[in-house]
């Protein structure tokens, strides 16, 4: 299993919509609004580090929404 | 009052000077060398240090402080202040970055009080400054909804109607009318509606445009042209 954090930076302001698009992906656990430079902290929970990429960069990027993601895979 | 503020950059400094030149007492909060000297040099009181940390800003004073500006254009300092100020009992306002923050700081960050977002407001001065003076943006109140005042001109199709007449757009309500060069007041029915005169009004976007047209009765561009005209 592999666990990575996802910060996610919006271009719009319709923060409840996003976050539940965010969670309604397969692979991501939580998604949390927070304050600061990123608008948002994703878990992303999946078996493979293939997984991972394709949990951020082709589901969570693709949606409306959402800027840029940045992904910090855990080491333990 | 006593007022923190963290930053000593453009927003940060002009800030301490209008509130210190209307004689409230200000503290800046600054970590960079250059502004820090800039600053003492022009006589605001500084410390050094970061703005996020509760012990630099307790050597601000904020213990005794009516509110706290977090000015700065990191928004990891600017909220983590907030929070320390908000907990010593602060007016909180907070400096973001970016226009579609505006809302989400509103609804979740309930340790901020007050959101500007500067370049907003700098680009709402320059857009008045731009239609010459018939239309002025007052606050944007809520996503779609925005306060503006009006001033008649020659060609306001509603100008001789009184204002107990006057029909708005759905969607738009009119909040205070002045006469020219009176003050601002609640509307009554019978006052007559002439050159020069002004009208608040709070209005949904999609509508606004309308109520300029009933308001103004010109195009952005003649408006814009009328303006020169005048000066």
């Amino acid at each position: 299993m592999i666990t990575a954090y996802v910060m996610v930076k919006a271009n719009s302001g319709d923060a409840d919509r996003i976050r539940s698009a965010i969670e309604g992906v397969e692979g991501v656990e939580s998604a949390h609004i927070v304050a600061g430079d990123v608008d948002f902290i994703a878990k992303v929970i999946v078996d493979t580090p293939a997984a991972v990429k394709d949990v951020t960069a082709t589901r969570i990027q693709g949606l409306e929404g959402v800027a840029d993601t940045r992904t910090y895979i855990a080491m333990e | 009052m006593r007022f923190v503020i963290i930053g000593a950059g453009r927003v940060g400094i002009r800030t301490a000077r209008v509130l210190e030149e209307e004689g409230h007492e200000t503290t800046l909060v600054e970590r960079d060398g250059d502004r820090i000297r800039r600053a003492r040099a022009d006589g605001f009181t500084v410390v050094r240090g970061d703005g996020s940390r509760e012990e630099v800003l307790e050597e601000a004073g904020i213990e005794d402080a009516d509110g706290l500006g977090a000015l700065t254009a990191d928004l990891n300092v600017n909220f983590t202040a907030c929070m320390i100020g908000s907990h010593h009992g602060c007016r909180t306002v907070m400096r973001i970055d970016e226009e579609y923050r505006e809302g989400i700081y509103r609804k979740y960050a309930s340790e901020v009080d007050e959101v500007v977002h500067p370049e907003h407001l700098g680009a709402m001065a320059a857009k008045n400054a731009l239609l010459g003076g018939s239309i002025r943006a007052i606050a944007d109140v809520a996503g779609s909804l925005q306060v503006v005042e009006l001033t008649i001109t020659e060609s306001a199709p509603v100008r001789g109607y009184t204002m107990g007449e006057l029909e708005l757009p759905a969607d738009s309500r009119l909040l205070a009318f002045g006469k020219a060069g009176g003050e601002l007041g609640l509307p009554t029915p019978d006052e007559s509606i002439s050159i020069g005169d002004r009208l608040v009004v709070l209005a949904e976007f999609p509508v606004l445009e309308d109520v300029r047209r009933l308001l103004v009765g010109e195009t952005p561009a003649r408006a814009m042209a009328g303006g020169g005209e005048r000066r």
